[in-house]
Order: structure tokens, then sequence, then C-alpha cells
């Protein structure tokens, strides 16, 4: 409870809703209860004979408490349910800040998929729990009270006994719970199984329509749907049983209202319009109480839900900058790292280390090795996305001392996988600038990037939108484009990390080229599995597949020297694609 | 046609689509044919909704007995004489109340029944309905695969069925029954006292008509909801997706502000429904209190003038609670079949679609070549010859461009053909008609003279051995990947199989060896280790025909020299179509094919093209003369 507290204080904050939007509660309850009481003296008053004015009266009364009990109800829900909405905004926000200041570190260890829960179903749990709850709770320590008050003063045995059937209820809740988890996580699991066997059987249909395996996995997908439904059969039984158990409370609370009422009407101890107020109020006073019920079910979710929370709120990004950061006014682009190293978080070995290498303003630097051998790192960890050990500066000043908007503004970074957001070609180049980009910028930036001719073809230009919704582009092209958002920038450093695997050789070339030719005096880092890509750098580091620093020289030096970087030159030589024709 | 279009172009734009009509009898109709087989169980389930609306109509019967008999009775004797014995009023009393424990306790136990039983009713349909659906998705041919996304076709086998549960059991079953229980309580009143039914019976319209009106209005708010909240979510998996993007640029803020503007936007949308609802439930409970005052007035002159007792009036009063409810529900329920209408459609349409690669006139019984033959019929796997002629085939994905025009070639017994080609210039086409994945448009394909259409599918695919170039590995574990279920592939063929290409210390390595698990998609696995995998899967069949799609993606030379090994031993006395791309490959190859936009330009082998000095000679000048002195 103690965990959950500090998100319902979130709720709490919101005084200028929920404090009218409490007062509104016990004047509804007023209403309704009103309602009963009129009705019930009514009925006594018949008994001894009474006119149709009289009647009309009762009527237009109960009427006026209608609206009365309407018009509060409604404020009511509107402020109070209205927070939680606010609750649970002002959570995804701060859960989402925090994701984009948690360094690379908490993002390379934590699944997308997890991390995304916590933001939806996580939230949604706390407010499902809380925003009900809250509610719910507060209408009920209202208007239980008061219904109780009230029966006490009619008949206090018979209000006395009618809390038993609501304890009976709790026990047998409490006893039926662990039933109701467990099978409603058996189906939770068995559902995601069937969409993973789904997903995987559409994403393969090659393969398995090419070996003909229909049959094998129609049987095996038959045999998950049994499953499943099993579960679901299983959780029915356990949802019957609470589903009674709540019905059987509600039910006896009625037959104790006739024992005790019935009892009490024939030793005249209650008026007979009495009796009906105990049967109207406890129509109204019972579903509070079972929604509270339902509600203190969803605690253990919850509280599971927050702690989730709690601990990615707790992450803290090791990347802080000093208080006093050093500020550079115009960057060379001359990088310099000594002995630098970097572990991941639970890895055997480092991604890299001992890379000594200096890089002058304006030259190339290629970095090559094996699959494993920590070249993505290692440009990660140039823009400070982690923090390696050794020494790394930027123009001479430590990269740890540098404010993160100069060290992190000087760089233009090309992602090995092309992430593009689903947006337009414009947004998405203009995705690192703070001024949006006109359409000579972007014709230029295309030019570059060897875009134009593709550009050229988008039904709507610049404006194009790019991925599921609009154009798919192929591998190429997102490469491209990748690069032009990085130029956009105009950056000092140009970092490509593997930017040009799916770009074919001629273009390649073509590509490069223009690098060099527009980034006269830039900086350029290229990792790179196809070793075209960097046979023209100024100076090549070779990373073996242990992380360590193979080799180091320009290509004609590597290339003479036995190793692994004559071997693939080598091979890449023999096995070259063939892909260009035309 | 074109209403069809309009219907795909929505489900694109908005995954929550609603059905195209509110309500669809020939869509129950449909959905009928799917429940009849098991009738009993909703047979069942109507049964012990019966019981229990006739027990629920027991307990204001039994109040109103025992009231308006021994209580009142009991009361009025005492009232004239305080000391009056009332000993015979109580035990009648108790016996009224005996019978209600009785009646109670059935009813906790058929409430039991009817959650459990309603329950399983829907899932026994839908169990079937979701084989069913993925059984035929299974038989369909490739374009139904390509067109669709993977994730919607997901979403048709689990939420969408899902859906239909909801149909079957708070929709159909329980709406039906309501319409029952209406009918029920109002007779039931009728025969109570007919005054105050009739003022019921009038205020009922205004009751059903706020449920309508008021969920017309949140079905779509909520849809509203849905959309947004499927935007912002998708646009937190995109950024999460791109964090070292979105860091590496310093645009953390904007991001926020982004994000901000997308929870905004659900904001708003939430605070509708929010409003909708406030004002909803006060409505009805207006009205509901507003049929009790009537019922008052009307039934007060009665019970004043003694025309109604007071255990009448309770009774009754317990009936208008019970009449209310299902009509407060009503709108849901209605909700609930609008949504499993529109995933029924979506369910129908493919259940609607055709494969139209299908055996032409049925499997031919008549063809006894051997490649035709049952496993069993078949005595030697080597009988069949692999010989594959291309005549005049042309192709076209959808009615549009032709990506193939009048391809002719052959590939003779044991032979290797090398297809060499820009992107988009053919080359994965001329491997989906061999498969069958498509029939050509125009022309025909061959294999050992008989036209591919006339070969049992999954007999012809049994014979092939397929690499492809990013190939696919399901989850589970190296073994069950390389075996798949084959009966022709047992431990010694693997084993074979796994020696000759050089797969096996790569599986040594793995811990658990062949029964190393293998996780989604085969992501622990390098693309290398993955077509070597896939080699190895290819040859533990002892394939007649081998389809070879060589990766391009950079490999490491470990990896890089195992499959050139592995290639050389599956090629090897077997018929095969290689898309190449690596140069080794092409000068081995008895023929090689060069496509361009569509068209077969040039063929022959290395030699002859190279002397031919056309497109081949051109490309191989560029880019590998100065790699031949090493070669």
């Amino acid at each position: 409870m103690k965990r959950l507290w500090s998100y319902f204080q979130r709720f709490l904050r919101h005084k200028r809703e929920l404090v009218p939007g409490f007062l509104c509660i016990p004047l509804a309850q007023l209403g309704d209860v009103m309602v009963t009481i009129v009705i019930g003296n009514t009925l006594d008053r018949l008994r001894a004979g009474s006119d149709t004015e009289f009647l009309r009266g009762v009527f237009l009364t109960i009427l006026g408490w209608a609206v009365f009990k309407g018009v509060f109800r409604y404020l009511q829900r509107w402020w109070i349910v209205a927070v939680s909405r606010y609750v649970e905004n002002e959570l995804k926000q701060e859960l989402f800040d925090q994701l984009t200041r948690l360094s690379f570190r908490f993002h390379a260890r934590s699944r997308s998929g997890d991390v995304v829960s916590r933001l939806t179903s996580d939230v949604e749990n706390i407010r499902m729990f809380l925003g009900p709850g809250v509610m719910y709770s507060l209408g009920a320590f209202v208007m239980v009270p008061a219904s109780m008050a009230i029966l006490f003063t009619l008949n206090a045995p018979l209000a006395a006994t009618m809390a038993l059937p609501l304890v009976l209820m709790g026990l047998g809740m409490k006893a039926f719970t662990p039933r109701l988890h467990k099978w409603s996580e058996a189906v939770q699991e068995s559902i995601a199984d069937l969409s993973s066997r789904a997903q995987e059987n559409f994403s393969g249909i090659r393969v398995v329509k090419g070996y003909g395996r229909e049959d094998q996995q129609i049987a095996r997908f038959e045999a998950a749907a049994l499953r499943n439904r099993e579960n679901q059969v299983q959780l029915g039984h356990a949802r019957g049983l609470t589903h009674a158990l709540t019905h059987a409370a509600n039910d006896s609370t009625f037959v104790v209202i006739l024992i005790v009422g019935g009892l009490a009407l024939i030793d005249r101890t209650l008026a007979v319009g009495d009796l009906f107020k105990f049967i109207d109020l406890t129509f109204k006073v019972f579903w509070p109480i079972i929604a509270l019920g339902w509600i203190a079910g969803m605690y253990p979710r919850a509280a599971a839900s927050a702690k989730r929370i709690d601990d990615l709120l707790a992450e803290r990004s090791e990347i802080v900058e000093r208080p006093d950061p050093v500020r550079l006014a115009d960057v060379r682009g001359a990088l310099r790292l000594v002995d630098a190293a970097f572990t991941y978080d639970g890895a055997a070995r480092p991604a890299f280390q001992g890379v000594t290498v200096d890089v002058p303003a304006g030259t190339v630097l290629g970095v090559v090795g094996p699959t494993g051998s920590g070249k993505s790192t290692l440009l990660l960890c140039l823009g400070r996305l982690f923090d390696a050990q050794g020494s790394l500066e930027l123009d001479g000043v430590p990269m740890r001392d540098l404010s993160l908007d100069d060290l992190r503004g000087a760089l233009g970074y090309v992602p090995q996988d092309s992430f593009l957001f689903s947006a337009t070609w414009r947004e998405n180049v203009g995705f690192g600038v703070d001024a949006p980009l006109d359409d000579d910028r972007l014709a230029e930036l295309a030019r570059v990037a060897c875009m134009t001719n593709e550009v050229a073809t988008f039904p709507k230009g610049y404006d194009q939108l790019i991925g599921e919704r609009g154009v798919t582009l192929s591998g190429g092209q997102r490469q491209r484009t990748c690069i032009a958002r990085a130029l956009a920038r105009d950056p000092r450093v140009l970092i490509l990390d593997d930017a040009l695997s799916a770009v074919d050789t001629e273009t390649e070339a073509q590509l490069l080229e223009n690098l060099r030719h527009a980034g006269r005096g830039r900086t350029v880092i290229v990792a790179a599995h196809r070793l075209s890509s960097v046979i023209r750098a100024e100076r090549i580091l070779v990373l073996g597949a242990d992380g360590r620093v193979e080799a180091q020289g320009t290509h004609a030096e590597l290339a003479a020297r036995p190793g692994w970087y004559r071997d693939t030159w080598r091979r890449q030589q023999k096995s070259q694609e063939l892909s260009v024709l035309g | 046609m074109s209403t069809k279009a309009k219907k795909k172009e929505s489900d694109d734009l908005d995954d929550d689509l609603v059905a195209s009509k509110a309500w669809d009898s020939s869509i129950l109709r449909r959905l009928a044919t799917y429940a009849r087989p098991h009738a009993r169980h909703f047979v069942l389930s109507f049964a012990v909704l019966i019981v229990l609306f006739g027990l629920d109509l027991c307990g204001p019967w039994i109040w109103r007995h025992a009231l308006d008999g021994p209580v009142l009775a009991a009361r009025a004797a005492r009232e004239a004489d305080a000391a009056a014995d009332v000993g015979a009023y109580t035990s009648e009393f108790w016996r009224w109340v005996a019978l209600y424990l009785g009646v109670l306790a059935l009813s906790v136990f058929f409430r039991y029944l009817e959650v459990a039983q309603l329950n399983k009713t829907g899932q026994v349909v839908i169990a079937d309905l979701r084989s069913r659906l993925f059984a035929h998705m299974q038989r369909l041919d490739l374009s139904f695969f390509d067109k669709r996304p993977t994730g919607g076709l997901v979403t048709r086998v689990t939420s969408d069925v899902e859906n239909l549960n909801e149909m079957f059991t708070s929709g159909l079953i329980t709406l039906l029954f309501d319409f029952v229980k209406v009918a029920g309580v109002l007779g039931f009143l009728f025969w109570l006292n007919w005054r105050l039914a009739l003022v019921v019976l009038a205020g009922t319209p205004f009751l059903i008509g706020v449920s309508l009106v008021f969920r017309g209005g949140a079905r779509r708010a909520h849809r509203a909801v849905r959309a947004r909240l499927s935007r912002m979510n998708g646009y937190l998996q995109e950024v999460l997706q791109g964090m070292r993007v979105v860091q590496m640029f310093r645009r953390e803020e904007q991001v926020s502000k982004r994000f901000g503007a997308h929870l905004a936007g659900y904001l708003e949308a939430n605070l509708r429904t929010i409003f909708l609802f406030a004002l909803f439930f006060p409505v009805i409970d207006f009205v509901v209190s507003a049929i009790q005052g009537s019922t008052l007035w009307t039934g007060g002159v009665h019970i004043s003038g003694g025309a109604l007792s007071y255990g009448e009036f309770v009774q009754f009063w317990f009936y208008v609670a019970m009449l209310v409810s299902p009509i407060r529900e009503l709108g849901e329920r209605y909700n609930v079949l609008q949504s499993a209408f529109a995933s029924a459609e979506r369910i129908f349409d493919i259940l609607d679609t055709q494969s139209r690669v299908v055996e032409r006139d049925g499997p031919d019984a008549e063809l006894r070549a051997p490649l035709a033959l049952a496993p069993d019929e078949l005595a030697a796997r080597d009988l069949v010859a692999g010989h594959v002629r291309f005549e005049h085939v042309s192709f076209s994905y959808d009615a549009g461009v032709e990506v193939l025009t009048d391809v002719s070639f052959e590939i003779r017994p044991g032979e290797t053909v090398a297809v060499v080609g820009a992107t988009g210039s053919g080359k994965t086409t001329l491997v989906n008609l061999l498969l069958r994945f498509y029939d050509p448009s125009a022309g025909r394909i061959t294999i050992d003279g008989v036209e591919l259409g006339r070969y049992p599918l999954s007999r012809l695919r049994r014979h092939f051995g397929l690499v492809l170039q990013e190939d696919f590995l399901f989850a589970g574990t190296v073994r069950e990947n390389l075996v798949m279920d084959r009966p022709e592939v047992d431990d010694e063929s693997l084993a074979e199989a796994l020696e000759t290409s050089r797969a096996a210390d790569v599986i040594a390595r793995l811990p658990g060896g062949l029964e190393a698990k293998v996780a989604e998609r085969g992501a622990t696995f390098s693309t290398g280790e993955r077509q070597l995998f896939a080699m190895a899967r290819a040859l533990a069949g002892d394939p007649r025909i081998v389809i070879l799609d060589e990766a391009t993606a950079s490999i490491d030379s470990n990896t890089e020299a195992r499959i050139e090994a592995a290639t050389r031993v599956l090629l090897q006395g077997r018929s095969a179509l290689v898309i190449a791309h690596r140069l080794s490959t092409v000068r081995r190859a008895d023929r090689i094919l060069v496509l361009h936009k569509g068209k077969l330009r040039e063929s022959g082998t290395h030699d002859e093209l190279l002397a031919a000095n056309g497109i081949y000679a051109r490309l191989y000048a560029l880019q590998f003369a100065e790699a031949e002195p090493a070669a």
C-alpha cells in the first residue's frame, strides 16, 4: 500500500477538481437517500389513506430529488474521473522524458516491449485501481456510514446483521483470488503463445510453403488454440465462482432483511415503510461496497505495476554534464582517444579495448573488423551515449568536461539500422535542426546524399510520408536519407555506422566522393563491413573479434601486411556482388 | 470492386474500423454455421439462463407472499390485540424463509454455471474458428501474404477472433436473453397489476432511447480514444527504437514536446468519453426515478384504495429493478456486437479469399511421373530427374507492369544455373514461379516434362531444397529448425547433412548442441550462420532441385568459408537455380542467365558471355577485372 500511496498523492495534487468533486459526493448521495426516504414515508402514510393531491406532491418531490442527485452525480464523475486521466498523462509524460534522458546503457539492456508496457499497461493498471478506487472509496465512505446510520435508527439489530454477508464475501474473495490470478495469467500466456506462433508463421511463410510444411504448422497452431481454450475454460470456472459469490452475498442480504425485517414487522418494532427503506437502501449501499471489493481484487496487479514504474523512474543516467561544462565556441573536429575501452553491463569481456587513435580535424578514419568487434559501440562512445574508459578528447578537451550540447551538436550520426520516423521526408531530414528546411537546402542535401532521382519519384516530393503509412524506402534509400539527415546539421564530425552497406558499389563510390567534397575540412568516421568504404581513409583502425586493436594504418599498408585486413580484402575482391548490372 | 477498395483503404488508415453495416444478418447467419456444431453448448447456456431467470422471479414472489400473508396478518392480529398468539403465522413465515433460502442456494449455483457455461460456449466455438482460419490462411498463396502487413494478419487470428467470443457470449446469447427477460418481466408486471405495468411500459422507450443515443456518441468517442492511443503508442515505440538517433542529435526536448502533443490529443478524446459517461448514468437514473415516482403515484392511489397490497407493491418494485438493468446494458451489448461485426467482416474477408495457385482440376491422379508420387510409392528419390524448363514465361504481380517477359531457359538434371541482374530485374520472381508461389501469367514451366500445375503442391515442394537470402529460423530448438517435421529426415541424414555442410562444428559450439534454443526469428544467429543452417536444412532432405538465394550481407570470413563449402556440396549432382552474388558461384555455374528489366538478355557460361562482350562482360570488366589475378 505504501508504494501506491505516492501515486495516490499525485491524484490529491489536483485540488481544483478534486475538492468540488468530493463535495458533490455527499450531495449526490443525499439526493439518492432522500428519494428512498420519501417513498418509504409515503408508503407509511398510504396505509392511513391518502389523496391524489398528496401523491402528486410526492411525485414532484421525487423528481426534484432525482434532478438534484443527477446534477451532483454528473459533476462528481466529471471532476473526479477527469483527474485520473490527468494523472495518467502526467505519469506518461514523466516516464517518456525519463526514457529520453536515460543513457544508452539502459536502452541497450532493456527490451523495448517491456519498456512500452510500463508506459501503457502498467500506467493503466494504476489508473484503473486508483481512479475508480478514489471515487468509489470516497463514495462508499460517505454512502455506507450515512445509510447505515439511517438503517440503525430504523432498526439496529437488522442493520447489524446486514453486514454479515459482506464479511463472508470478503473472506470468499480472498480464497478465490489466487485461483483467478493463476488462470488469468495462464490465459495471457497462451494468447501470447498463439500470437507469436502466428507472427512467426506469417513472417516465415516462404520457408513454410517452400518445404510444404503447412499441415504441420496447422497442427501445431491447433494444439496451441486448444491449450488456450482449456485455460479460458478454467478461467471461466474461476470467474463463475467469484461471480456466484458476489451474488450470494447480495442475495443473502435480502434474506437477512426478510427474516429480521419480517419478525420486526410482526413485533411492530418496524414501520412498514421502513422495511421498504431497508430494501431500497440495500440496492444502493451494496453496489459501492461490491465495487470496493473488486477494486481490492485489483490491488496486487496495481502494486506490481507501481513497482515496475518506480523502478523505471528510479533509474539514473550515468551520463551527466559537469556543473560547469566547458563550452566550445568553434569546434574544429579533432578527436583523440587514448586507451579507450568499454564493457557492457553483464558482458564477459569489453566490447572494445585499448583503442588509441589520433584523428586530426578534417581527416577520415575507417573502423573495420569482424561482427562483434565493437565498431558500433566505439562510435556511440564518441557521442557519449556511453561513457568509455580511458581518455577521449574533442579538440583537446576531455569529452566528459564538454557540454553535451556542444559535443553532440558537433556530430552528425548515421545509425547502422538506418532508423527513420514515420513522417515526411522533409521532417526526417530536418529532424536534427531547429528551423524547418527550405526546398533549396533539401535539394542540396538530396544531391549530396545521391537521393535526387529517388525524391523526384515521390508522389508528394519532399513532403512524401515515409514508412508504413507512406512510401516504403529500400534499405539503400533509407541509408541515404539518414546521411542527408546527418548532413543537414552541417556537423564538424560525421559518423557513419556501416551506413553504406545497402548502397550499391557504384553509388557508394559517388557518395563517398560527395561526402569528401561537401565535407572539406570535416572529420569523418566510417565503420564498415565492406572495405571499399574505407580504402581512401587517411587512417584505418582494425578491431579484432575480441575487441582489441589488431592493426592500424592506411589501406596500402594494411593490404600489404598479412592479417584479417588483407584476407578480407582479397576475399571481398573475389566475391564482389553482381547486383548492379544495367 | 470499388467498395472493396475503399474498405481496404480504411483498413489501412484505421485499424479499429467499425462494421460497414450496423446490423448484418448475413454475418449472423454465417456465424451461426460455425456455431451449429456446438449447438449443444448453446442450448445448455440458454437452459441455464432460463432457470436463473425463473429463480430470479421467484424471490420477489416469495417476498410478496411472506409479507401479505403471515407478516401483515400477524401484525394486524397484534394490532388488534397486543398479546395475540401469532405462532401459526410465524411458522408459516419461516416456511417462506426456508423456500427463499432454497431458491437462493439454487441461484448461486446457477450463477456459477451462467458464467462458466457461457464462457465455455464462446471458447469452444472460437477455438474451432481460429484453427479453421489459420488453416485456411496456410493454404493461401504468397500474394496474400506479400500484400498484407504481418501484424494485421496476426490480429485476425488473435483479437478479431477474441472479439467474436464476446459476440457469442456477452453479445448474442445475452442480448437475446435480455429481450426474453424484458418481455418476461413486463409480462409479469402486467399479470401483477396492469395499471402499474402500463406506467412502466410508458417509461421503457425513454430508457431504451437514452441508452441507444448515448451509445452512438460513446462509440465514436471510444474510437477516437483508441485511434489517438495507437498513434501515441506508435510514436513511443518509434522513439524507443531510434533512441540513439534522438540522443545523438540532442532532440530529447523536441521529442518530448511531440509526445506531449500526442498526449494532449489523447486526453481530449478521453475527456469526451468521460463527459458522455458522466451524463449517461445520471440521465438513466433520472428516468428510472421518474418511472418509480409515477409507479408510486399510480400505485399509491390503489394501495390507499385497497386495490394493491403492500406485498404486491414490494414485488413490483423488485421487478422494476430487474427490468432496468438489461435496458441499461443494452447500449453496451450493441457496441460489443458492432465491434464483433467488424471483426467478423475482416475474418470472413480472409475466409473468402481463395488461393489462385491451385492444383488444376484437382490433383492429377493419373499422373505417374515420379515427382507426383506419394513418398511410399516412390522407390527412390533419384527417380525424380529434376529437369526444369521455362517456356516463354511472362509474369506480372498485379495486372500491371510485367516483371518477367517471355523468359525461356532450361535446367537439365544436375545442372547449376546462376541468375544475375540488378535489384528488380526479376530474379526473385523466377524463384517464386519455380516454387509455384505464383503461377505465370503466360507461358509454362515444366519439371520432368510435366507442367507444374499438374503436380500436387505438397509433393512438388518436397523435392525442392530452399535457401533464402535472409533465411528464417523459427523459435524452438536448432534440431526442430533443421528437421522441420519432415518424415524423410532422420538422425542419420541430419548428421550427414551437418557434416557435409560443415555446420556440425558451429552447432557443437552452441550450448546444448542441436537442442540449443533458437530465439524469435533466430535473432541470436548472424546472417551467415542462418544461411549455413538453411543449407544444412536443405541438404538433410536430399532434394532433387535446389533453389539458392545467396546472402549479400557481409559475412565474417570464418562462416564465409563454410558457406562456400556447403554451397559446393549442395549444388553437387542436383539441378539448381541460384541467384548469385559471388563470383566463385557464377564461375562454377553451368550456365549464367543475365536478367535485365524482366527480360532474359544473355545466357551462357562465364567464358562464353565474356567472349560475347555484352552486359555481363561490361559488368565483369567494371568490378572483377582487378580481382582476377588473385582468383
